[in-house]
C-alpha cells in the first residue's frame, strides 16, 4: 500500500464519507430548516382556525367557559393559548397530552371542525427520527452529525486556502464553480454548521451516553431528573392527598396571566387542577424561549382560588444550564422572527453547502467516471442517481406534503398519516424517475417541479376557505420556488451554450 | 430596524475585508490596490464588523447579540462572495 499523506487521506475521508452521510444530512437539514417554522407551517395546515388579534386572557376565558360547560367533572383542564406565532387555542380535560386537545374558535368559545393533519410537527419529528422508531431514529440522526463533524474537521484540513479563498467564487467554470460554491458555503457559515452540529448531538446526550446514569441511578430518568435540578422531589400537585375542599370560584385569570408573563415571559399554557374546588391549582408554562435556555418543563404554580403565587419557577444549575442554553442554541427558539430567520437563512446555507457538496461528487467524475475502477463507475452511477433523488426529490416531496394537505378529502380517514404517505410515495416516485431519466432530464424535471409546486402554493388558498393570515409563509413559499426555478433555467440553457464550447478544448461537461 | 442595520454593518465590513484582498480589488477595478489602501479597506472591514457585533449587542443582549452577529456576517460574507463575480462583468 502506498503511503498517503495527512490531507491524501483526509481527502478520502472527506470525500466518502461526505457522500454517504451527505444524503442523510441533506434530509436533515432541509426539514430542519423547515422546522424552524413549525408552528407557521402548522397554523398554514389548519386553515380553518381564524387569525385573531384577542388577548391572551381573553382567549383564556372563552376556553374556561367551554370547559365548565363541557367537563365540569375533570380533575384537570388543560388550555393551550394562541400567542406570538400561533392562533391556535386548544383545550382538553384530564391528563395532559402533547399536541392533543380540542381547537376553539377564540372568538365564540365553541369547538371548531378543523381537518386532521399531520402538522408542520412532521417536519420537525422527521429531522430528528428520520420517521423512523424513535430511538433508531435518534441514533441514525447522531451518527450522521458526528459523520458531519468529521466531514466539516476534515474538511477544514484539505482546504488549502482556507483565508486566501475565503471569498472566491467563479461561476460558470464548471467543476471549479462546485468547488467554489461548496467552499464559500461551508467556511463562510462554518460557525453555525459547527455550531448547529454539535448542539444537536448534546440535545439527546443522555441517549448517546447513556453509561452515567446506569451507574449512578440505575437508569432511573426521573431520579437523574430531580438529582439535576438539585431540589428535593417537588410536591407533586397531581398526588395531593384529596383533603375535603368545597366549591370555590376560580381566580380571575388576568392578573395571574400577568404575573406569569413578568416573571416568564409569555405563556404557552395553563393547566387548572380542581377547577371549581377551593384546592384548585394553577399552572402556567412559558413559551420557549425567552432566553436561550430551553424552558421546557419549566412552571409556575398559582393558587387556584386567592391567585398567589405557590411555586416560582426553578432555576437551573449551571451544569444543567449549559447542556439547556446548548439545546436550545440549536432550537432557536429565543430573539423572536427575526434570530428565526437568520436560522432559517443558514440552515438554507447548510442544504446549499450539503447539495453542492453531493453534486460534486459526480461533477468531478462525469467525464471518466471508470477512473476509480468498475465499483467506482457503479457507485458514480447510483451516487448521480441518489442525488436527484435526496436534493430534488426531497424537495418535491416536502412541497407535495403541503399540498397533500389541501386537496386530500377532509373526510379521509387516518388522514395524517395519509398525508406521510404522499411524502413518501412521492420520494419513492422521485427516485423512480431519477432512474429512467438521464441526469440532465431528472435534475431539471424534478427542480422544476419543486420549483412550481412552490411559486402556485398560495393557490391552494382559494380552495376552500381558509380563515388564517399566512402572507408571509406564502411569500416564502414563492422566494424559494423562484430559487429553485433558477437551476432549473440554468439547466435548459446548458447544453445549447455549451455545444460550440466542446468542439474547443474545453471537454467539461458544465452544469450549473 | 436593527437587524438590518446589523445586516448592512456586516455587509459593508466583509466587503471591505474582500476588497482588502489584492485578487478581489482587481476583479472590481482592474488594477492593483496600493498597501496603504488594502491595509485601509481591511482596517474600514473590521471597524464595520465590530460596529456590527456592537449593534446586534445592543439589540439582542450579550447572551443572544454574539449569536445573532455569527450568523450575520456568515450571511454577509456569503452575499459578498456570490454578488461579486457578477457585479465585476
Amino acid at each position: 500500500m502506498k503511503h498517503k499523506t495527512l490531507t491524501q487521506s483526509m481527502a478520502w475521508l472527506h470525500t466518502w464519507s461526505g457522500l454517504i452521510f451527505g444524503w442523510l444530512l441533506f434530509a436533515i437539514f432541509l426539514t430542519g430548516t423547515l422546522a424552524v417554522f413549525d408552528k407557521e407551517i402548522d397554523g398554514w395546515m389548519r386553515p380553518e382556525i381564524p387569525a385573531t388579534s384577542l388577548s391572551q386572557s381573553a382567549a383564556a376565558q372563552q376556553a374556561l367557559g367551554y370547559l365548565a360547560r363541557q367537563h365540569p367533572q375533570a380533575k384537570t383542564w388543560n388550555i393551550g393559548l394562541p400567542g406570538e406565532r400561533s392562533d391556535t387555542l386548544t383545550v382538553s380535560a384530564g391528563e395532559q397530552r402533547r399536541g392533543g386537545g380540542t381547537a376553539l374558535d377564540p372568538r365564540t368559545g365553541e369547538p371548531l371542525a378543523v381537518r386532521e393533519t399531520a402538522g408542520g410537527g412532521f417536519f420537525f419529528r422527521f429531522h430528528f427520527t428520520l420517521n423512523l422508531p424513535r430511538d433508531l431514529g435518534i441514533w441514525t440522526v447522531g451518527l450522521a452529525a458526528m459523520a458531519m463533524l468529521v466531514a466539516l474537521i476534515s474538511g477544514i484540513v484539505i482546504h488549502k486556502k482556507f483565508f486566501k479563498d475565503f471569498f472566491t467564487f467563479r461561476p460558470a467554470k464548471g467543476q471549479r464553480s462546485w468547488l467554489d460554491a461548496h467552499n464559500a458555503t461551508a467556511v463562510l457559515v462554518l460557525p453555525f454548521h459547527l455550531m448547529i452540529t454539535y448542539t444537536g448531538l448534546v440535545i439527546f446526550y443522555l441517549i448517546y451516553m447513556p453509561a452515567a446514569v446506569d451507574a449512578l441511578f440505575d437508569g432511573d430518568r426521573d431520579n437523574l431528573g430531580r438529582a439535576l435540578r438539585g431540589a428535593p422531589a417537588e410536591q407533586q400537585v397531581r398526588g395531593e392527598r384529596p383533603t375535603r375542599s368545597e366549591a370555590a370560584e376560580l381566580t380571575a385569570l388576568e392578573p395571574l396571566l400577568a404575573e406569569a408573563e413578568r416573571a416568564m415571559g409569555p405563556v404557552s399554557s395553563l393547566s387548572i387542577h380542581n377547577p371549581g374546588r377551593s384546592n384548585a391549582r394553577i399552572e402556567a408554562r412559558p413559551v420557549l424561549g425567552n432566553r436561550i435556555e430551553l424552558t421546557k418543563g419549566q412552571s409556575m404554580l398559582f393558587d387556584g382560588v386567592s391567585g398567589e403565587v405557590l411555586r416560582q419557577p426553578a432555576v437551573s444549575r449551571p451544569s444543567l444550564l449549559t447542556q439547556k442554553v446548548m439545546a436550545g442554541l440549536h432550537f432557536a427558539q429565543f430573539g423572536g422572527y427575526s434570530m428565526r430567520w437568520l436560522y432559517f437563512v443558514c440552515g438554507l446555507a447548510s442544504c446549499a453547502m450539503l447539495a453542492t457538496g453531493v453534486v460534486l461528487f459526480t461533477v468531478k467524475r462525469r467525464r471518466r467516471h471508470d477512473g476509480e475502477g468498475a465499483v467506482g463507475a457503479l457507485l458514480y452511477h447510483i451516487a448521480e442517481r441518489l442525488n436527484v433523488t435526496v436534493v430534488a426529490g426531497l424537495m418535491v416531496a416536502c412541497v407535495a406534503f403541503l399540498w397533500a394537505n389541501r386537496l386530500l378529502p377532509v373526510e379521509l380517514a387516518q388522514r395524517g398519516g395519509w398525508e406521510v404517505r404522499v411524502f413518501f410515495l412521492v420520494w419513492l416516485l422521485s427516485l423512480g424517475h431519477a432512474i429512467i431519466r438521464p441526469w440532465r432530464s431528472a435534475w431539471r424535471e424534478q427542480l422544476g417541479l419543486a420549483a412550481a409546486l412552490c411559486i402556485s402554493l398560495p393557490a391552494l388558498s382559494l380552495l376552500g376557505e381558509s380563515l388564517g393570515d399566512y402572507l408571509y409563509l406564502e411569500l416564502t413559499s414563492v422566494a424559494l420556488g423562484l430559487l429553485l426555478a433558477w437551476p432549473c433555467w440554468k439547466l435548459y440553457q446548458a447544453p445549447k451554450e455549451r455545444a460550440p464550447r466542446r468542439v474547443g478544448k474545453q471537454p467539461v461537461a458544465q452544469v450549473n | 430596524m436593527a437587524l438590518i442595520a446589523a445586516l448592512l454593518l456586516a455587509c459593508g465590513g466583509m466587503l471591505g475585508l474582500c476588497l482588502g484582498l489584492e485578487r478581489h480589488y482587481k476583479q472590481l477595478w482592474h488594477r492593483l490596490p496600493s498597501p496603504m489602501l488594502r491595509r485601509g479597506l481591511r482596517g474600514m472591514g473590521w471597524v464595520l464588523l465590530a460596529a456590527s457585533f456592537a449593534v446586534s449587542v445592543h439589540v439582542w443582549g450579550w447572551a443572544m447579540g454574539p449569536v445573532a452577529w455569527f450568523g450575520l456576517i456568515s450571511l454577509a460574507g456569503l452575499s459578498v462572495a456570490f454578488l461579486l463575480p457578477y457585479s465585476a462583468r
